[in-house]
């Protein structure tokens, strides 16, 4: 088994994206889900797919409870998303291709014109946080007409997840190439890290040491979630309280 | 055509004409500046492929965050919030997100519509999600519309015309308030559900009667170390929620002092609950009894004299009725009793009870005792806007009952309904519906085809938010006078029309008294003759010499606020000398449970229809799409069951989902679906618990809707809910079972 801490990052690995959310301060509002699905053309499923689990969020928010009444607490709410996995679960096991790991943004990619919808990478997530295009949802007219021109929008048997809003990534890449720089921290964001009323979600390089996700990622109480199972995940917790 | 005529002069002609035809149908009153070009002429900031952005404000709620709305070739793609702007530093909640569901809604009202009360303004309909849901078209033109307003202006008393109105302070209300002030017409009545369940009036007037002046508080939750609130639920929907949760995420996180606690007493954990560190299920109606039992155990801490207002109670008979267990009190009192920067809020259920009026002065006393007024960390005044002098109290539930009698008895004649939809956000039996019989001619302005427009006579759809020119106040949220300003960020996409410049052409049409209150070419003169006085002012973002350049600049960053920290400091002197009575509320109607109506976070009373809002899960249930009862586990009741709940005013049936937070005396019902029209994504949604409220008020006139008791009865039927959780349960029901 890879351990996390013994993974020393190489040189391709530069240009890695990374982010850092606070549970503490989250208060599960659902701005992030509603931002996400703004920016990424994300399909609304409707009452009886979503009552089987067929809803497309991208992003999620979790909560258990702990304790019995009066005693009774629920845990801090968890925002819970692609991990952008440094060794995927996901990846290894498209016949397909689809669900690639990108060299450039070390992202994990999913090329939905290459998906053929085996379900195999959503069977093998253990963040379980890919969903599935079971239908063509409609989208009444004149809805289409907020459709992001930036994201590709998917059909019927196709695989999607969180990218990173990767079509932000590429646009602040070609901005400052354009202008002869780099891409400076905080210059962009992800939808749900610009939206989150509490700024409980950070987005940013975690190869910059200076960048503030790095400074908070080194911070002592950051978790990653099942990193004992070695996916490398970008994501890094604060568990509340 | 006997002229040479070569090709390249056809294509310029050709073009002329294209562009020609664009402009002009982009030259409506509300559009008249932005121009449209078509895309052979783009103007130099708007390539193929690039985006245009436009700051402009939110119209979901009435706080008035501060929005950048994304553009491309004339379509809104994105909105995120106006980093400049002081109340929303750039954030905003689901609905601001969601807000272009509203503008590309497949059932906007499309133009001016003269129909029967209660006929649809859209087909009938067996799913939802499909494309062929036809809306009512337009039947008359905007010419017959504006004369139809116009002769409902002449045609009547004065005193026989009314407007009721959303609860945005905005220009339409100012522009109907100097209608008001030089007609005679009634002054415009401004409500909403949000602050009713709030019990936004009970705040205000406890506040008039402490500190001597009935204005809206601000509580510095950010810079507090200790936050007790009795029901506010302020990471939800509560007064201004964006700007709150900054001020929860400062409490927690702030780097030069401890991570600040938080706890929350009410009978059911909302969502603000469960990010409290103590959450205290306390008997509902006991919130005064309890706020004075912890003004008591603080003030013996702290020694001396025991001010009079905690004097009438007994922390231990407080604790046994409250089932809040003394050693709590005291724990909490401590907090209270030293330099620790309590702060205590005031809100939501705790104040819409029979007694709401003394919970809100009982635990605003509490920050007398932690000396906390005007300090960092404590209770302030919010600011006055910009241009804001007084107070604008939004009409209480009480207000609203004078209000539908004056309808009823036939003393209107005429009815203008724009920005709110009575029909469903007030109790059904307060009458509403019913009472717009006694109205001749009922006008309503809605952009959507709600309840409230399916009863009237007239529908002469205003504008989106996106769409239209406004400004409007900020009530509270920041530290600086804010005028949040918008500006349309697309042409309107239907035959709409500016609600400012229909009742600016029907008061010309009108003449009279009415052409000389309203002396306007257009909404923009209007809007301008009303921002201009702040150029006169010192203190602002930006000033400009003419108005011409001010407005651009408005537009640019929108709107204007000050620099400098506008909050009122709460006068003290007599805030603990005042007798609070410690009685227990009384409960309205019949049954064992105690009904617990919340507002749904997302849906809030105009979400519903837009199906993003519908399908993003409730934040501690993670029901999408429908309405849900919460009850104690221990009932006997088992998730999905279809429930009958009954109170003395009415009854619903809705599934039950069994919560682990709640107590086993309180039922909770989310209000935001419930919906008989407002499009296909709302209707024959869920329920609305405002149907089981009685007509039960509390001394500041606010509604006591938590003050009802309910009975529940079995139906024997299952209607399962859509959760994003596993529909296993939260128990572990199911598990190892087949799903």
């Amino acid at each position: 088994m890879i351990r996390p801490d013994e993974v020393k990052m190489s040189a391709e690995e530069t240009g890695k994206w990374g982010m850092v959310i606070d549970q503490d301060i989250c208060t599960g509002c659902q701005a992030c889900v509603a931002a996400c699905a703004m920016e990424n053309n994300i399909s609304f499923v409707g009452e009886v797919d979503a009552g089987y689990g067929r809803s497309m969020h991208w992003i999620r928010i979790e909560r258990f409870w702990e304790g019995e009444y009066p005693e009774v607490k629920m845990t801090s709410n968890q925002p819970m998303l692609c991990q952008q996995c440094g060794h995927a679960n996901c990846e290894p096991v498209c016949p397909a291709f689809a669900t690639v790991h990108s060299q450039a943004e070390q992202l994990n990619l999913q090329i939905y014109n290459r998906c053929v919808g085996t379900r195999y990478c959503a069977n093998n997530c253990p963040y379980q946080v890919r969903s599935f295009n079971w239908r063509d949802y409609a989208r009444p007219e004149p809805l289409s007409n907020q459709l992001n021109p930036d994201v590709t929008v998917r059909r019927r048997g196709v695989m999607e997840k969180c990218t990173f809003c990767i079509q932000r990534i590429h646009k602040a890449q070609d901005k400052a190439k354009s202008e002869g720089r780099e891409v400076m921290d905080g210059e962009f964001t992800t939808a749900c890290a610009q939206a989150c009323p509490a700024n409980a979600i950070v987005f940013g390089r975690v190869d910059d040491p200076e960048s503030l996700v790095s400074q908070l990622a080194r911070r002592s109480h950051g978790v990653k979630h099942l990193e004992e199972l070695g996916t490398l995940p970008n994501v890094t917790y604060f568990k509340g309280g | 055509m006997s002229q040479q005529f070569s090709r390249r002069d056809f294509l310029k002609l050709a073009g002329v004409g294209a562009a020609t035809t664009a402009i002009l149908t982009g030259c409506g009153p509300a559009s008249r500046y932005v121009k449209r070009e078509p895309y052979m002429q783009m103007p130099e900031y708007n390539y193929n492929g690039q985006s245009t952005y436009y700051a402009t404000t939110c119209r979901e709620c009435a706080a008035g965050c501060g929005l950048i709305v994304r553009t491309m070739q004339g379509r809104a793609l994105k909105t995120e919030g106006n980093a400049n702007n002081p109340l929303n530093l750039g954030k905003t909640c689901a609905r601001g997100q969601a807000t272009l569901q509203g503008l590309y809604n497949p059932n906007r009202v499309q133009g001016p519509i003269k129909h029967g009360r209660g006929e649809r303004l859209y087909d009938t309909f067996s799913n939802p999600y499909n494309d062929d849901i036809k809306n009512a078209p337009s039947n008359m033109s905007w010419d017959e519309a504006t004369q139809a307003v116009a002769d409902a202006l002449k045609n009547n008393k004065p005193d026989e015309i009314a407007f009721l109105m959303g609860m945005a302070p905005d220009h339409l209300f100012d522009l109907v308030t100097d209608l008001a002030n030089a007609t005679g017409i009634n002054a415009p009545v401004r409500f909403g559900a949000l602050p009713m369940f709030e019990a936004r009036a009970t705040l205000t007037k406890a506040a008039g009667n402490l500190f001597g002046e009935a204005r809206l508080p601000f509580f510095d939750v950010g810079g507090a170390q200790v936050v007790l609130s009795f029901g506010a639920n302020f990471l939800e929907t509560w007064i201004s929620p964006v700007s709150y949760t900054r001020g929860f995420a400062g409490l927690r996180e702030a780097q030069s002092k401890q991570r600040g606690k938080f706890i929350q007493l009410e009978a059911r954990m909302s969502s603000t609950a469960a990010k409290a560190d103590e959450w205290i299920p306390l008997r509902p109606g006991t919130e005064a009894l309890v706020a004075l039992a912890i003004g008591r155990l603080a003030s013996e801490l702290k020694g001396g004299p025991m001010p009079r207002a905690f004097a009438s109670v007994d922390p231990l008979d407080a604790a046994s009725r409250s089932g809040v267990k003394l050693a709590t009190l005291q724990y909490i009192a401590g907090f209270f009793a030293g330099a620790n920067g309590a702060l205590a809020i005031p809100g939501g259920s705790a104040l819409g009870q029979s007694n709401g009026l003394t919970v809100a002065e009982a635990v605003l006393a509490l920050n007398a005792v932690a000396d906390n007024f005007g300090k960092p960390g404590g209770v302030y005044f919010s600011p006055f806007a910009p241009n804001q002098t007084t107070y604008q109290s939004p009409a209480s539930a009480k207000e609203m009952q004078d209000f539908i009698q004056k309808m009823a008895d036939g003393k209107f004649k005429v009815l203008f309904v724009h920005g709110v939809n009575p029909v469903f956000e007030l109790p059904a039996s307060l009458g509403f519906k019913e009472a717009l019989k006694g109205v001749g001619q009922v006008i309503s302005f809605a952009i959507f085809p709600d309840e409230t427009a399916t009863e009237s006579d007239y529908v002469f759809p205003d504008h989106h938010g996106l769409e239209s020119w406004w400004y409007q106040r900020v009530a509270t949220g920041s530290n600086q006078p804010v005028l949040s300003g918008a500006q349309p960020v697309v042409s309107p996409y239907y035959d709409t029309r500016a609600t400012v410049d229909v009742l600016i052409a029907a008061a010309q049409l009108a003449g009279g008294a009415f052409a000389t209150a309203l002396p306007f070419k257009d909404e923009v003169e209007f809007l301008q003759s009303k921002i201009a006085p702040l150029m006169a002012e010192t203190d602002g973002l930006f000033s400009a010499p003419e108005i011409n350049t001010f407005m651009a600049y408005f537009q640019q960053y929108g709107g204007w606020w000050k620099a400098s920290d506008g909050r009122g400091v709460p006068g003290t002197a007599d805030v603990l000398s005042r007798n609070l009575d410690a009685a227990e509320a009384e409960f309205a109607g019949e049954g064992e449970f105690f009904l617990f109506p919340f507002v749904s976070p997302a849906l809030a009373e105009a979400g519903a229809n837009k199906p993003w809002l519908q399908e993003l899960p409730d934040s501690t249930t993670t029901v999408m799409w429908n309405s849900w009862v919460e009850t104690a586990r221990e009932l006997g009741l088992e998730d999905d069951d279809v429930v009958k709940i009954v109170s003395d005013a009415g009854e619903l049936e809705v599934p039950v989902y069994r919560y682990p937070a709640i107590r086993p005396d309180t039922i909770a019902i989310p209000f935001g679906q419930g919906h008989t029209a407002y499009g296909r994504y709302a209707e024959k949604r869920g329920a609305n618990p405002a149907d089981l409220l009685i007509p039960h008020f509390n001394e500041a006139g606010d509604l006591a809707f938590a003050g009802v008791k309910v009975k529940i009865e079995k139906t024997g039927r299952k209607q399962p809910l859509s959760r994003l959780e596993s529909i296993m349960g939260v128990y572990g029901v199911g598990l190892g079972e087949e799903q």
